[in-house]
């Protein structure tokens, strides 16, 4: 494999020996820029005590580029899809070079603490939101419950 | 150039195929829009011109196992058609007589795919071959 850029390998590092609270990244072995991603639901959330499996990708354009991220846990959330594509600003067009890896997955863990409606990816559940979001949120907890790893 | 994922890989062959990027005589989608393994794929291969295919849809299964696209995926017809590389009881797409699949490429899609299976259709051996009734199934 080509070799990884700095920038990539002092992200890396600092993501190991500095860790964010309820988040882990870790590179898979046979492609650094490939990393398993672990993220523990926010408390308060309906995505309390669950934790959900992602995956994040640093392409070749990377940091010109944004990472790719994508949940590998069924979720039951207004911007995230049921293939698990995530929809967020900084992904797309608000991208800048400036943020990092980290600051990512802080705003996907963000993103789980307080879900936008309005600026939907999955219509129907987004929908769901909008006019029950009790229900809506009950549905969330039992899909947290069914699908993410409990937290011990 | 970096490896790229599978799943993102399928994540960008998926967009192609939704925003229709792709060439009009081919198309494909997942068969199951929340199968988040995304490996069942649906096909279409429209017959090309000049040949006993003209005027024909195809429809065709794609698997794209836990190796895609290192592997080549599997390959299956379900519209019956008369075709050396397809097995002519099961319609599967034999690897060996189909130079795409046998000789794959990571950067090869499924677009690539089912552009050469169209390809093959109209060579000049295969063109004129006795197709079985439209619409009939393996």
């Amino acid at each position: 494999m080509a070799s990884l850029p700095k920038r990539i390998i002092k992200e890396t590092e600092r993501l190991v020996s500095d860790p964010v609270p309820g988040i882990t990244a870790t590179p898979h072995e046979d492609n650094l820029r490939y990393f398993q991603v672990t993220i523990e639901g926010p408390a308060g959330s309906p995505y309390e005590n669950g934790i959900f499996d992602l995956e994040l990708y640093l392409p070749d354009e990377y940091p010109m580029e944004a990472p790719k991220v994508r949940f590998l846990t069924k979720i039951y959330h207004p911007n995230i899809d049921r293939l698990g594509r995530i929809c967020l600003d900084i992904l797309k067009t608000n991208w800048s070079p400036a943020l990092q890896i980290r600051t990512v997955l802080l705003s996907i863990q963000a993103l789980l603490a307080s879900p936008n409606p309005n600026d939907p990816l999955a219509n129907d559940v987004a929908e769901d939101w909008i006019k029950n979001e009790q229900g809506a949120k009950n549905k969330a907890r039992e899909w947290t419950e069914l699908y993410a790893h409990k937290k011990n | 150039m970096s490896k790229i994922p599978r799943s993102f890989r399928l994540l960008e062959e998926l967009e192609k195929g939704e925003k229709g990027f792709g060439p009009e005589s081919c198309s494909y989608g997942l068969a199951n829009s929340d199968d988040i393994s995304m490996t069942n794929w649906n096909g279409t291969i429209l017959g090309p011109p000049h040949s006993n295919h003209e005027n024909r849809i195809y429809s065709l299964a794609i698997e794209c196992g836990p190796n895609y696209p290192d592997e080549p995926p599997k390959v299956r017809f379900i519209s019956k058609i008369n075709l050396p590389c397809v097995d002519d009881k099961t319609g599967k797409v034999i690897v060996d007589k189909f130079h795409t699949l046998r000789d794959w490429k990571r950067s090869y899609t499924m677009q690539t795919l089912l552009l050469d299976l169209r390809k093959e259709m109209a060579t000049a051996a295969n063109k004129k071959l006795v197709q079985p009734k439209e619409d009939a199934t393996f």
